[in-house]
Formats: C-alpha cells, structure tokens, sequence
C-alpha cells in the first residue's frame, strides 16, 4: 500500500520503539503471558532484591564489623590487637576492604553457585550446611502446625457460618478472634509456665532439641514418633496462633458464598446437603483463603524464631539469635535469603495449587463465548 | 434494618451540641457490637495505665530481698519479680515506652503507605508497577527475621530509632490496602471533578481522597500498632533492644534470662506482662473490629 | 386434572419491623402442558411466590397457610409438607427451575459436564454414561454444541449460551413443571429472542407445563396461555393471554398494558403508574391499590375485593368496579388496550 493512515505510522513507530524487554517477550511467545513465568521471574527478582539487601545491611552497620570481632576478642580472651587482628581477619573470608562493587559482584557469583560464606564461629563450616542442617526441622514444625489449623479452621468457620448466630457460632468466632490477636510467643510462654512448670504435664526439659539424642535417624517409627514429640509444642503454637485466622476467614467467605446465586440453583437442582457444602460452598469459600495461606506462611517462619528459642527446639529460628547473639554475619544472612526463598516457594505453590483450584485463572483464552 | 428506629434516634441526638452529639451517635453504634465496646474501653484502660497511672502511683524500684517471688498479696496484688519489686508497679510504668513505640512505629509506617500507596495508584503506569514490585519484594522477606538481624546490628537505643525501624518494615501490606483504596475512590465523580478542574495531585490525593479514607485509616492504624507492639516485644523478649528495664516485653525478657521461668513461684510476676501485652492486643483488635462495623454500616447485620 | 394446585399460599417475611406479608392467598391451577404468565411489577410477589412453590425461599420467609398440591396422575402430594429429603428429590425432579441469574446461576469452578452429573446422581442416575447421553442430546435439543459446551466452565460460556445449558439442564430428569423466573432479563434483545423461540420449541416437543414469571408482557404474552396479575403480593387478575391483552378488567392490568411502550404507538402513549406499592407490612384497608387507581370510589376501601367473575366464566378480577372499567375501555375487541388510552 502506497498510503499510510496516521494510524499505521503510529504504529510503525511504536514497532520501532519497542522495548527490549517487549522483544524478550516476543521471542518468549505464548511463555511470558502465563502466569507461572511471571511468578517466576517475580521470585527470581525477590531472591537478587533480598541478597542486595543482606549485603548492603552488613556494610552499612556502625563501624567495622571487623572491628566490632576485634574489640569483641579482646575482651573475650583477653588477646593483644595483633593477636585479635589476625584472628578476626581469619574469620572474614571476604575481604571488607576492596572496592564496594567488587566485593557486590564476588557475593552474587558466590550465591549463584550457592555459597553463602563461612559461618565465624565454627571455622570450615559453611553457611549453607549450617541452614541445611536446621532448616527441615523449622519447616516441618511450621509446615505441620499451619497446614493442621488451615484443615481444622476451615472445617471449623464452614461450621460456624452454616450456624450463623448460634451458640457454636459466638463461641468459635470470639475463640478465634482472642487467639489470633495474642502473640504466639506468648502463648508458647503460658504453655510453658501453666503446662510445663505449673501443672508439669508436659516434660518441656525432655521435649528440648529436634530428637533425642542417641536415636538413631531414619524412617523408622521409633524415629518418626520422636520427632512428633519434640515439635509437639512449637506445632501446637503454630496451630493456635493460626487457626483463629482461617476461622474467621472461612467463616466470612463462607457467608459471600452462601449468598450466591448459584448455590440457590443447586438447591433448586435438588442436590444432597453435602455435595452443596463441599463442592459448591466450600470449594468457593476456600479459594481466597489459599493466596493468604502463602502470606501467613511467611509470617510464621519469622515467628517461628521466638517460639524455637522458647522450647529449644533445633531451628533455624534458634540458629538465628545464636548467630545474632555472637555475631555471626554471614549466617545472619544466609538465614534472611535462605528464609525468603522459603517463603517465595510456598507463594509458588499457593500460585500453582490456586490456579488449579480456580478455573478462572490462568486459562486464558479456551472456550470463550461468542 | 430498624430503619425507623433509627432515624428516632437521629431526632433525639441533633439535639445536643455537634461534637457530643457526634461522640453519643459513635458511643450508640459501637454498642450495638459489644466487642468493639469492650476492645474501647481496653484500650482506654491501657492508655490511662501507660500515661496517666504513673502520675498517680509513686514508682517502686528498691530491691526488696526478702519478698523475692512474692506470692499476690494487698501489698503486692500481682506478686514480685525476682529482685522483690511489685509487679503491679512496673506493669503501670512498663507500658509508656512500649505504646508510645507502637503509636509512632504505626504512625510512620501508616505515612509511608498513604503516600506511596496513593501516588502509586493516582499516576498508575510504570511509577505504580515499581512501587508495587518493591512492596511484593518487602512482603515477601520474613519481616520478624530481618527485624532481628537489623536490630542486632543497628541496636537502636531510642525508641524512636526503634519505631523508624518497625516502621520500615511493617509499611507493604498497609501500602497495597490504601492503593487499592485508591483506585477504587479514583472511579468516584467528585474525583473526577477535582482532576477535570486540575487541582493537581497533592489537592486531590489530600483534599479529596484521604478525607474520604479517615475511617479505614484509622482502623489501619490500629492494626499497624498491634503489629508494632508483636515485633518490638519479640526483639526486647531476644534482650536485642539496650533500653531501659522498665518494660512489659523487658520484663520478659528480664524473667526469662533469670531463669524465673522455671520457678513454680514465679508464675504471677510472668503472667502480669504477658496478659498485659496479649490484652493490650486483644482490646486494639477488637476495637479495630468494632470501629470496622461502625463506619461500614453494610457490615452491620 | 391440574398438575398443581395451589390454594391460599401466603408467604410471610419476618423482619424486625413485622412481618412481610409477600403473598397473600394465592390460589390457581396449572394445567398439564399450559403456559401461565405471572406478571406484576418488581416487589409483587411474583417471585418469592415462584420461589416459594418448591420451597427455596431465604431463610426468613415462612408460609403461614396454604396448600400445594402437586398430581402428575401417578402420585400426588402437598409440597408443603414434604420432609427435607423428599422435597429435595420433589425438586428438579417433577418440578425444574430456571432463574433469571442465568450468568452466575453455575459453579464456576466445575465444568459444566460436572454439573449435569451432579444433577443426576442427585437423582438417582447412577449410570453415568447415560446421563451423558442424555446430556448430549438435551444440548442438541438447545442448539448447543456438546463437545465444546461439556468440557467448558461457566465463565468460558456467553449469558445466551449459559441461559440454553441452564435449560437443559432443566429438562435432564423429565419434569413436568418447568417454573421460568425471568429468564430473559439478564440478556440482550436478540438473545431473549432467541431463548423464547427456543423455549416455545421445546414445549411444543416435550409437553411439560411452565409457569412463566415476568414483568414484561409481550414476552408473557407471545408464551403464555393464560395470565395472573400480581399486586401487593395478591393475584387481581386471572384471565386468558386474549382476554387479559383486549378485555383487562382489573384497573392495576390496564395501567400494566399501557406502561408497555409499543413500536406502532405514538412516543407520549406510554404511562407509567403513578405511585408506588403499598407498604406490605402495614397493608391499608380496602382494596390495596386504592391510593394508584384512577377508578377509585369510598366504597372500595372497605374491604380487600375478593376475585369475582366478570365477562366469561374463565376470567375473574378483583376489582368491583370492572364494570366501569369496561365501560371506560369501550366494549370492542378489535385493538389492544394500550392503542386505546393513547
């Protein structure tokens, strides 16, 4: 065509223009527009952002960390400068004095090939095998205790709507609001002091560590149920502080769904009380609970630290205000990004299992309507 | 709705002075919800504990050696700690600090989310793809861990240092409430009106939208400050804030160092701060939870 | 013989200010096969009566007297006092509904196959192979393509299509009464073009009686074989689609006939009716449409009007100035009413 509209000059130009990251996209194809890359390449993004972020939180703390060791060293052991110098310079394995850009782009290359360092404390060891080592135990607490108060608080605000007003109804929406709003580490306290101290129906000294020492690991049942009884009670907080939230985010999203039109048609379809409940209600109502399941998972890797400290349970939560308490930068930091990856893949899967869940999302395109 | 119960009530009402009449209207409907009633009256309790009390009641530091883990008693109505000290007394001068922290942390984190959850929403584009990326990035992070880890290397010694550094961290989820706030106040006609007279951004997002979002910012307020007060006292609980010992969550952290958790007589000298913070919370939530019914009248059944 | 019978239904709906009186001693038959319009502005009756008849009413609704019988010539029941697991296999069974929130009337997270099954097994029809079969071929029967429509969820589908699935589905079990609440509303005018053609094909297929819920009258009437008017939860007018249409005799019909807006009349021959609805909590004395009729004399106030017989036997109205209003109509029967007051 000889002409060409003002409209198609636009465009031309915009063709021209366009972005190198719209080219990407066009080379991705049909790849970029689902939602799994795009939470892929959100999570990527969050992993590079929160390493940036441990890094730049270490250098820019008062004074040297160096310096702080040394200091820290000669009052511990009462060595020289010199002697406390050569030691703590030991201890660091990257070098706190080259050029800020370097020592950015060394970090990045070392956690690409999945390095975090050394840990100070215990000379060798690394970063990773330290997290690696106490990671499972935290999230097989957590990932225990949230998963039974997300089965029982549904089951439990699905109830609680159905009998709207009732006795049950008070009783489990005011239960839920009071033992959401306390602070688990403070229910972990009262357990302690009421069942622990007080009543001594709980043997919190034996229960101490992630199992007990000298049995051997494995699949065995001997093992399986000793790790049970040893997170017995930081998943029962878990358990506690959550299960108010599912309750009462059931309970709510359970009364919207049971306004719906088209349970109202079920009815009318005659279907029996349970497959409404379950497959037309429930399935419903749970659907926004699940993208706040992620959320609450990352809170509670956080909570989790106070709650480990409080029953000595084997964590990363008690790794953490041990490396605190002495210091140890580089396991600090690995246990922020090793966290947050945790954290990211539980949003992942939330992602997943919601856009099976709801068909709706993510099957863009199909059998539209004319 | 008892629609002409209601509007009976109105008719008594105007007849008292604006502000008060104001004040009975807010008093009637927060009643019809009693825990909302319960969660005000808790948190004026508190407040009065935390800010006017210790006016009225001398403090009691002196260690008192011979009534170490005292037993509730007319003398000491919640017991002592492990130096002898009256319970009672530090939970009354135990709480400025820690209230005054979570006002400001909530305060902070309340401004930072207004401004970049309004401007993210008001000009959208890139500057809110941005904004947004950065608050997923900030929720994502365990927020208690890195709490920790920067309070153990910054050691705040204020507790203003320390409700910058809560704030900081608690801002991302409020920020994605107010901008969807935002956007769903843009579609409104009288913001349509101020923008087609170009008042500009700043009168819009002051002048029109956040008149408009005082209740739900209040209720966020709230919310930020229980939030606050969780953080602070699992940090103070760790022993990683220097400030001074007279604190709900140092008092824990003070028990729990000198072993007092295991003493079967140390029982009331703990649960005084614990119930403390677990009611002060309970009262903010249940009071964010009545203040919610007041101002979204749909909500009322 | 009636498929159902429905004698002094009233329906109440408790609230804080009294009692809802919604439909007040509803009495008419349905015959095998007919078609009866209910017709009635917004807040009639119309549809809690509708929904009331297979006794889905919210919660807060109660029927305080009344009967519902149901007698397909096999078996015959009061639907009132069905125990819970009887009404719901009364339900969709012998008696199917289809609503007007054809767009949100499905799950939308199982596909619309799954939705037929549920339907079935409900019923008892364990062989899922025959309830695909049967599924298909109901498709067939509302221009719907199987194959696309079985594996889609209900977001994937248009409203129209959704409106056909929802009538198909409503004839998966063979009901012999099929209540239609709007079911045109929610769409645009070609669809509900459509939808009524499709439906006025499939009665004459499979024989099944429909009571016809809608505020639009010419929809009612290119269905309908016979007609109720709807006031303040009360019918006011029984008569057939011709005699309703030509010969109204309730003074709330005419006003109905003339708010329709016609394509032949001049633009001002629309009116609507002035006034509003009586307060159904404290209904007033005398005829309930008192304060909105322009026939009104002191002695209608002094009792509700009963139905009484006017022209033929098959037409009653509850109006005891339907003299009046014949005459002021004029006696002819050649154009609709709505032409005349113009």
């Amino acid at each position: 065509m000889a002409t060409i509209t003002p409209a198609q000059g636009e465009l031309q130009v915009r063709t021209f223009q366009r972005s190198p990251l719209s080219r990407i996209r066009g080379h991705l194809g049909g790849l970029w527009g689902r939602p799994i890359t795009q939470a892929i390449l959100k999570a990527v993004l969050t992993v590079y952002v929160t390493s940036t972020i441990t890094f730049g939180l270490i250098r820019l703390m008062p004074g040297s960390p160096v310096e702080i060791k040394i200091d820290e060293l000669m009052q511990q052991s009462q060595m020289s400068y010199a002697d406390a110098a050569a030691s703590a310079s030991g201890l660091f394995d990257i070098n706190l004095n080259a050029p800020i850009h370097e020592q950015y782009f060394e970090y990045l290359g070392n956690l690409v090939h999945g390095n975090l360092g050394n840990s100070f404390l215990s000379k060798g060891t690394s970063v990773m095998s330290i997290i690696l080592s106490v990671l499972p135990w935290t999230l097989f607490a957590v990932g225990t205790g949230l998963l039974l108060s997300f089965v029982v608080g549904i089951g439990l605000g699905l109830i609680a709507a159905y009998r709207r007003n009732s006795l049950l109804d008070h009783a489990v929406s005011t239960g839920g609001s009071i033992i959401s709003s306390v602070p688990g580490y403070l229910i972990a306290l009262l357990i302690v002091l009421i069942f622990g101290i007080q009543l001594r129906w709980i043997p919190i000294t034996q229960m101490r560590g992630a199992f007990t020492s000298g049995i051997t690991p494995g699949f065995t049942p001997e093992f399986m149920g000793d790790i049970l009884f040893h997170a017995s009670l930081p998943i029962t907080v878990f358990f506690l502080t959550h299960i108010g939230l599912w309750i009462l985010s059931m309970r709510s999203a359970t009364l919207a769904a049971l306004e719906e039109d088209h349970v109202t048609v079920a009815r009318a379809r005659g279907l029996t009380d349970g497959r409404i409940t379950t497959a037309y209600v429930g399935r419903n109502a749970v659907l926004p609970l699940v993208s706040q399941f992620a959320i609450a998972a990352g809170a509670v890797v956080g909570g989790a630290v106070i709650i480990e400290q409080i029953f000595v349970y084997q964590g990363v939560g008690l790794r953490l205000v041990a490396s605190v308490n002495q210091r140890d930068y580089p396991l600090m930091q690995g246990i922020i990004l090793m966290t947050t990856v945790c954290v990211i893949v539980a949003n992942l899967i939330a992602d997943l299992l919601y856009s099976r869940l709801d068909p709706r999302i993510g099957r863009a395109g199909g059998a539209t309507g004319k | 709705m008892t629609a002409a119960a209601t509007t009976v009530d109105r008719r008594d009402v105007t007849r008292l002075p604006g502000p008060v009449a104001s004040i009975f209207e807010f008093l009637r409907t927060m009643s019809r919800k009693p825990v909302g009633l319960i969660g005000l009256i808790g948190v004026v309790f508190f407040l009065f504990l935390a800010y006017v009390a210790p006016f009225l009641v001398p403090l009691q530091d002196q260690v008192d050696v011979a009534s170490i883990y005292a037993k509730p008693s007319f003398l000491h109505p919640l017991g002592t700690d492990f130096q002898g000290r009256d319970v009672v007394n530090q939970i009354v001068y135990g709480g400025g600090d820690i209230i005054t922290t979570a006002i400001l942390a909530a305060l902070f984190s309340t401004l930072i989310a207004i401004t970049f959850g309004s401007i993210a929403a008001t000009l959208g584009g890139r500057i809110d793809a941005l904004i947004l990326a950065i608050t997923d990035v900030a929720l994502t992070i365990p927020q208690l861990i890195l709490l920790i880890v920067i309070a153990a290397i910054f050691r705040p010694t204020s507790f203003f240092a320390l409700a910058v550094i809560l704030a900081l961290l608690q801002w991302p989820a409020l920020l994605r409430q107010i901008r969807a706030q935002v956007l769903s106040l843009k579609e409104r006609d009288f913001v349509e009106a101020a923008r087609s007279l170009d008042l500009g951004l700043m009168h819009i997002i002051f002048r029109e939208m956040l008149p408009n979002m005082r209740s739900y910012i209040v209720i966020h307020f709230i919310i930020a400050m229980t939030l606050a007060i969780y953080a602070q006292a699992a940090i103070m609980f760790l022993g990683l804030v220097p400030l001074s010992g007279r604190n709900w969550a140092i008092m824990l952290y003070f028990a729990y160092n000198q072993g007092a958790l295991f003493f079967k007589d140390s029982f009331f000298y703990l649960m005084g701060p614990i119930m403390a913070i677990a009611l002060f919370q309970l009262s903010l939530v249940w009071l964010a939870s009545g203040l919610e019914d007041v101002f979204n009248p749909r909500l009322r059944s | 013989m009636p498929v159902l019978s429905v004698r002094d239904l009233s329906i109440d709906y408790r609230t804080r200010r009294g009692p809802v009186h919604a439909v007040r001693d509803v009495t008419f038959d349905l015959e095998q096969g007919e078609t009866l319009a209910v017709i009635g502005e917004s807040g009639s009756g119309k549809t809690t009566l509708a929904v009331g008849l297979i006794r889905l009413s919210p919660r807060s609704a109660r029927v305080t007297k009344g009967e519902i019988r149901y007698d397909d010539g096999k078996r015959a029941f009061d639907v009132l006092s069905l125990d819970t697991e009887r009404l719901r296999r009364f339900r969709w069974a012998d008696c199917a509904m289809v609503f007007q929130a054809a767009l949100s009337a499905f799950n939308p997270v199982i596909t619309i196959w799954e939705q037929f099954l549920d339907t079935g097994r409900a019923h008892g029809m364990g062989d899922k192979h025959k309830v695909h079969d049967r599924t298909r071929e109901l498709l067939d029967l509302v221009h719907l393509d199987p194959n696309r429509v079985l594996r889609a969820y209900p977001h994937e589908l248009s409203g129209g299509m959704r409106q056909r699935v929802l009538i198909a589905m409503a004839l998966l079990l063979d009901p012999r009464i099929i209540i239609l609440d709007e079911p045109t509303t929610a769409l645009d005018i070609l669809t509900q073009r459509a939808i009524i053609d499709l439906l006025r094909e499939l009665r004459g297929k499979l024989g099944f009686a429909t009571i016809f819920i809608s505020h639009d009258l010419s929809i009612a009437a290119e269905l309908a074989d016979r007609m109720l008017t709807m006031y303040a939860g009360r019918i006011v007018e029984r008569a057939t689609v011709e005699d309703l249409f030509y010969r109204p005799r309730h003074p709330y019909s005419v006003g109905l006939m003339r708010a329709v807006p016609r394509v032949s009349g001049a633009l001002g021959s629309v009116a609507s009716i002035p006034g509003s609805p009586p307060d159904l909590i404290r209904l007033p004395r005398g005829c309930s449409y008192y304060p909105r009729c322009p026939f009104h004399v002191d002695e209608c106030l002094q009792q509700d009007p009963p139905l009484l017989r006017v022209d033929t036997p098959d037409h009653e109205a509850a109006c005891i100035r339907w003299e009046t209003v014949a005459a002021a109509l004029g006696s002819d029967a050649e154009a609709p009413v709505a032409e005349k007051l113009a």
